[in-house]
């Protein structure tokens, strides 16, 4: 009888060292959710942090559709591992977007 | 009072003609000069398709205007003579001057520290920019 002893640990979350741009978020305490989805996948970076944007245009539609679901919805920064500043300025700029017809606001499935 | 920029977006039934939009612009650009604001910049986007109807149509014309004025009122009366006109479907206004003061400053700020890094070893105080980025950059 062969010994199974997958000696190798679980892989708990979000261990691991600093994440770059990102704060200690919701994912260190609390049990984890199974059947969801995954916590924190992967290391994020906020992608106009990189860029360094400093004004996300409402106009653009090209730059604003990564963000959005395809339901219509705004995806949440965890998925999309935007910074909290940036999140809340894309939220302001797909709003004005939907306002004026550029974005739905709700699609059916 | 400051001077106000501001995004004025319109869109138009896609079956209006071209003279006809041209003379909404026109009368916007009469509104807005008798009301100390100044149209900077027009745009017209075209047909283009909207992500859910308007007015029972699936297409709009779009035409975009950057305005810039000094009072605020003058945004009302533009807004008035939209709604009343037939052809315009949808409008919005937007106020962007402080945000483009803002996205100013944060430009401002990143090429000013980003100019006393190598100068750090070199000489010891900054060129005095602004009072706030000297508490930035000591910290760094």
């Amino acid at each position: 009888m062969s010994e199974q002893q997958p000696a190798t640990p679980r892989p708990s979350g979000p261990s691991g060292g600093p994440r770059e741009g990102r704060p200690p978020g919701p994912g260190g305490g609390g049990p984890p959710r199974r059947g969801k989805r995954q916590y924190f996948r992967k290391k994020k970076v906020c992608r106009f942090c990189v860029e360094k944007v400093d004004f996300i245009d409402y106009k653009k539609v090209e730059m604003l559709q990564p963000f959005v679901q395809e339901r219509g919805k705004i995806l949440p920064r965890r998925m999309t591992g935007t910074c909290s500043k940036h999140q809340r300025w894309l939220g302001v700029a797909v709003k004005r977007a939907r306002n004026i017809a550029l974005l739905p606001f709700a699609t059916e499935l | 009072m400051a001077e106000r920029l501001y995004d004025l977006i319109f869109i138009c039934m896609p079956t209006t003609p071209e003279e006809e939009i041209t003379k909404i612009v026109n009368t916007l650009e009469h509104a807005a000069s008798e009301h100390g604001g100044k149209v900077e910049k027009v745009e017209k986007w075209g047909t283009r398709k909207m992500a859910y109807r308007v007015a029972k149509q699936r297409e709009g014309f779009y035409v975009y205007l950057a305005l810039h004025s000094t009072q605020g009122s003058l945004i009302k009366e533009l807004e008035r003579r939209l709604k009343v006109s037939d052809a315009v479907i949808k409008y919005m206004t937007v106020r962007l001057d402080e945000e483009i003061k803002r996205q100013q400053k944060l430009v401002a700020h990143r090429e000013h520290r980003a100019r006393r890094r190598p100068r750090k070893l070199a000489t010891a105080p900054a060129p005095a920019a602004g009072p706030a980025p000297e508490q930035q950059a000591a910290s760094s």
